[in-house]
């Protein structure tokens, strides 16, 4: 009983539902074809030869032919078989190879090493062995060269810096200062060629170096005194000088340390126990002592320390007095003022004249320190930071050291040193405080049961004695 | 309407000047780096004349730069190689603390250089600039030289320092520029002059390296200065070289070269260097020797002092002279003698030089030479002396260098006490002091106490001397102006006679006047105009006199003072001299008393 399905109606209101009722097999089968026919290739497109044989011979021949390939080819031995059967893909893994026929799109997906390819256990013995006779493979002896030939030609491209082989000075001419030599030309006005000068070749304005770094001589006019066979009063000289020097140092420290520790006040221990004790008392009552019991008379009266203030209003007559008092003050300081008026008309002359003595004075003053300030100024050591440049000390040569003889000479002083400081007071360093790295402190000590101590060795001893 | 309030600091000092920390956030730089280009650049931190406007309000010092500078550095192009070369570091570091060292390692070797030769002409856009700042740079090339290879120093700067040293010393030899030499504690100071530039420069004494406590310099910035200063010599030696007509670079000893490997001990690399600067460097093909400098022309100038002129004229003649002093000498110097300065001036005036080859390399000739005019010797006495040559000592050499002569030897022979070895460098305008009549002799050739070399016996020296010192003294100071006043008061004498004749005749002798008028009437032969040398100078003095008067009146002061103060110094330089000459003058006395009790005594004992 074959009854047409009633066409039942469902909603297709949303995706699902649409998914779910429609039917799309034939448009799945047409896919599917397309699929096979890319993976078999196209059934249209196929040539003839690949989709039918011709059958020459009949259907009983064909058992005969096989037996004689059998015949005419050499039988394989065993061995052969087995090489060839290596050879071909074993039937196991048939199924892991592609069936379609479209190229993987990741062609790069699987790398196989050939084989060789990784250095085996027993390779890797015979290239030692090789390497230790001096063989080496080809490969490797060309990249030895090649390194060194880059090596040395690096090396030499350093030195080249050291070899010296240009007139810096020499060229005058345009192309020197980078004006391109297109442009080299008296018809090219120069703002044009300096125009196209290249950034980084261009001249670039810069402020004058600081006066000090110019006009202050690099190395100082030496003392006649630090020859190395002095005349006798050139080295009395410098002696004198270098006694100055340490003269006028003394009496900064002794300066320095009257206005610092000497301010302060010594004070012996029991001194300053008492003190301590002093302060720490304050606002205490005093232990009770009968021999200070001076005022027997009280009569056990209690007496406030701070006796309560009471608020006391003044009255009117008072605070009239007050203000009048306070007017009297006023009027008289005003009569004051208005007197000194008076007689300063009379005192102009006066005035005017230790006015202008005092400007006078002044001017003069500043004059001075002006002198003074740019005679300092021509010496004074640059201040380019927080820390002090050293000031220059006279060279010290110790009588003792002089032999006048150049052979015994022996040199003072750092040369190096000089140099730095020079280069400090000329304004060309900032002065600097060195800082030394600190070594790390490390602490040593023994892991806990690697200690050994002196009765282990001990103990260690008199077993050896025991064993022998 | 209000205009906008100007905010601080937005103008002025405010803006002209910036911090360090500043700065180097501007160029994106590390403080080490910023340290490093700055130095090369030659770019200094600034001393403002307000430091709180110029520190926008902020105390304490700071360290400030130009911000004009900061400007210019910042279109360097070294700024780029340095950020990455920051790169390159950062490699090297990681290397480092993943322990890969073979990596590290290659990395170190390949470490980019960076080509500061742009920044040399920079600096100093003409090569007197350039040598005009050579004084620090030859002073640090020098001391570096003598160093070894120490922690925050490239290993291959101190053999640059030697080499350019050397070539330097070449070219000086070369030039003959060689002025003055002062041999101090502090070692060796050399005084060169090259294009009218005067350069000063220091070299240590030749002692085992003096190790360099850390805490006094920052090595790392010395070296930086090093590696500038060793850029600039090397074209400046170039230059000179090529202004000379020689080969650069010369060829020198082997040791010079920085990819020497093999150990050579100091001694030995001594020897080599100094055996370098005996060897005579290849001239230029089809180049003649240096061409002589012209004579010297004057132009007498208008307004110029005549005298300055003749001075720098005999100055010019001196170095002329000094120039070719140790021309076709040959010098020999014993074992004992520093070498390196002995034979950096010796080759300097032309002469030759060798020396023990047994002990060092590179003697030109041997001890036995009998052409060899002077031995140099730093001992009191010696074994085997050949006759034909001059045992001197080493100090000979520099004294005769700063006398610009050939001293006499007789206070050097070997063995002799020296006379001390002044200073070439003392201020020669500050004449007015009192020199003991040795220093004059030293510093001055041509003044020569006579009979101090020649005279057989001490007191006839002592006499001859004295003598000597009496008439130099009377001569310069006294004589000329007494002269003058006396040549003066002749003079007015000669003119007063005929005025008081006309005065005191009366009218009686008028006819006598006409006759004589008659008599000047007629015609008499001439007579050329003789010109009265002590009359012109009467006239300069007056003239000088009324130029005093025309001194500004704010300077009259001083000027008096000035005058007041020569006036001074010449009175004591005249005491000092003639203390001295009492002095002497005793001591011949006593001498002469005790020999001729000697002789008395003698004659006694004879007679006994």
């Amino acid at each position: 009983m074959s009854v047409l399905k009633k066409k039942r109606h469902v909603s297709k209101k949303n995706k699902k539902d649409w998914r779910k009722h429609c039917d799309i097999k034939d448009v799945e089968d047409f896919l599917e074809d397309q699929r096979l026919e890319e993976r078999l290739g196209k059934f249209d497109a196929k040539p003839d030869s690949e989709l039918f044989v011709v059958d020459t011979e009949g259907a009983d021949r064909v058992e005969d032919v096989k037996t004689e390939i059998a015949i005419s080819v050499k039988p394989r031995s065993a061995k052969e078989r087995k090489r060839q059967n290596i050879q071909e893909i074993p039937k196991c893994y048939e199924i892991l190879l592609p069936t379609s026929k479209v190229q993987d799109p990741n062609a790069k997906r699987n790398i196989l090493n050939p084989v060789g390819f990784k250095p085996t256990a027993l390779s890797k013995i015979t290239e030692k062995r090789r390497a230790q006779k001096g063989i080496l493979e080809k490969k490797v002896e060309i990249a030895r060269k090649n390194r060194k030939i880059a090596l040395s030609k690096k090396k030499k491209l350093k030195q080249i810096r050291n070899t010296f082989d240009t007139d810096l000075w020499g060229a005058t001419i345009p192309e020197a200062k980078g004006i391109p030599s297109s442009l080299c030309d008296e018809f090219v006005p120069p703002e044009a060629q300096l125009h196209n000068v290249l950034p980084e070749r261009r001249l670039r304005p810069k402020p004058p170096p600081p006066k000090t770094v110019v006009t202050r001589a690099a190395v100082d006019v030496p003392h006649p005194g630090i020859s190395y066979n002095p005349s006798f009063k050139e080295h009395q000289e410098l002696l004198q000088d270098v006694v100055q020097h340490e003269q006028k140092m003394m009496k900064r420290q002794a300066h320095l340390r009257r206005v610092t520790t000497g301010m302060f006040k010594k004070v012996t221990q029991q001194e300053k126990e008492n003190q301590w004790q002093e302060e720490m008392s304050v606002g205490l009552s005093k232990p009770h002592n009968p021999a200070q019991d001076s005022d027997p008379e009280t009569d056990n009266e209690y007496k406030a320390v701070n006796p309560p203030v009471r608020n006391k209003k003044k009255d009117h007559k008072a605070r009239r007095k007050q203000k009048e008092m306070l007017q009297e003050k006023e009027r008289l300081k005003r009569l004051k003022v208005e007197k000194k008026k008076i007689t300063d008309l009379y005192k102009l002359r006066q005035l005017q004249s230790s006015i202008s003595k005092s400007e006078l004075r002044q001017t003069e003053e500043r004059l001075k320190r002006e002198a003074k300030r740019s005679e300092a100024s021509i010496s004074a050591l640059p201040a380019l930071n927080a820390h002090k440049v050293p000031r220059k000390e006279p060279d010290f040569v110790d009588p003792q050291q002089l032999t006048g003889d150049l052979r015994k000479t022996t040199s003072t002083g750092n040369l190096l040193r000089d140099r730095y400081e020079s280069l400090q007071r000329r304004g060309a360093l900032a002065a600097a405080k060195l800082m030394m790295k600190k070594k790390k402190r490390v602490k040593s000590y023994f892991k806990a049961g690697h200690k050994v101590t002196d009765q282990d060795v001990e103990r260690f001893l008199t077993r050896r004695k025991a064993t022998k | 309407m209000v205009s906008k309030k100007k905010k601080k600091y937005t103008s002025g000092e405010g803006v002209q000047f910036m911090t360090r920390k500043a700065a180097l956030k501007k160029l994106q730089l590390s403080l080490k780096d910023f340290r490093r280009i700055c130095i090369l650049k030659g770019i200094y931190p600034r001393e403002p004349r307000n430091r709180k406007r110029a520190q926008k309000g902020a105390g304490g010092i700071k360290t400030l730069y130009h911000t004009k500078d900061i400007k210019f550095l910042l279109h360097e192009p070294i700024l780029w190689k340095l950020r990455e070369l920051k790169v390159y570091q950062q490699k090297i570091r990681r290397a480092r603390a993943m322990k890969e060292y073979p990596k590290m390692r290659k990395y170190l070797r390949d470490y980019p250089d960076i080509n500061i030769d742009h920044i040399v002409k920079e600096r100093y856009p003409t090569f007197v600039d350039a040598l005009r700042d050579l004084d620090d740079c030859l002073t640090l090339c020098f001391l570096f030289s003598t160093f070894p290879s120490l922690k925050r120093v490239p290993r291959d700067q101190s053999v640059l320092c030697r080499r350019l040293t050397v070539e330097f010393m070449h070219a000086i030899i070369a030039a003959k520029a060689l002025r003055k030499v002062f041999v101090s504690v502090k070692g060796y100071y050399y005084q060169v002059e090259l294009e009218g530039q005067t350069i000063t420069w220091i070299v240590p004494h030749h002692f085992s390296f003096q190790p360099q406590s850390k805490d006094e310099v920052d090595f790392k910035i010395m070296s930086t200065f090093v590696e500038f200063y060793t850029m600039m010599l090397g074209f400046v030696n170039f230059k000179l070289y090529h202004s000379l007509n020689l080969v650069y670079p010369p060829m020198l000893t082997a040791t010079f070269s920085s990819d020497d490997k093999e150990l050579v001990d100091e001694q030995a690399y001594v020897a080599e260097r100094i055996a370098a600067m005996n060897i005579s460097i290849a001239r230029l093909a089809g180049a003649n020797d240096i061409e002589e400098l012209p004579e010297m022309d004057l132009f007498q100038a208008e307004g110029e002092d005549p005298q300055k002129l003749e001075e720098a004229k005999q100055e010019a003649e001196k170095v002329k002279k000094l120039k070719t002093m140790f021309k076709g000498l040959k010098f020999y110097i014993n074992r004992e003698v520093p070498r390196e300065p002995l034979v950096f001036i010796i080759r300097c005036f032309g002469g030759e030089v060798s020396w023990d080859k047994d002990h060092f390399v590179g003697a030109t000739f041997d001890e036995s030479d009998e052409s060899i005019a002077y031995h140099i010797v730093d001992r009191p006495s010696m074994e085997k002396q050949y006759l034909s040559r001059y045992y001197v000592q080493p100090q000979w050499v520099f004294d005769s260098v700063n006398a610009r002569t050939l001293l006499p030897i007789n206070k050097y022979l070997m063995g002799a006490v020296l006379p001390p070895h002044l200073s070439p460098f003392v201020d020669k305008t500050r004449d007015q002091v009192y020199k003991p009549p040795e220093e004059r002799e030293l510093n001055d050739p041509d003044f020569k106490p006579l009979n101090r070399d020649d005279s057989g016996s001490d007191i006839e020296e002592a006499s001859d001397e004295d003598e000597e010192e009496n008439e130099e003294e009377s001569d310069p100071d006294i004589d000329p102006e007494k002269a003058l006043t006396k040549q003066y008061q002749e003079e007015v004498d000669e003119d007063s006679p005929s005025e008081d004749d006309d005065n005191n005749d009366s009218d009686s002798e008028k006819k006598q006047l006409a006759k004589e008028k008659k008599k000047a009437m007629a015609v008499t032969t001439g007579v050329p105009h003789k010109e009265h040398p002590y009359q012109k100078e009467i006239e300069d003095k007056q003239a000088f006199r009324l130029r005093e008067k025309l001194v500004q009146k704010k300077y009259q002061k001083l000027y008096k003072s000035m005058k007041a103060g020569q006036e001074k110094r010449k009175k004591e330089i005249w005491l000092l001299r003639k203390k001295r000459r009492l002095h002497d003058e005793k001591l011949k006395a006593e001498k002469k008393a005790e020999k001729k009790q000697q002789k008395l005594q003698a004659f006694q004992e004879a007679t006994a």
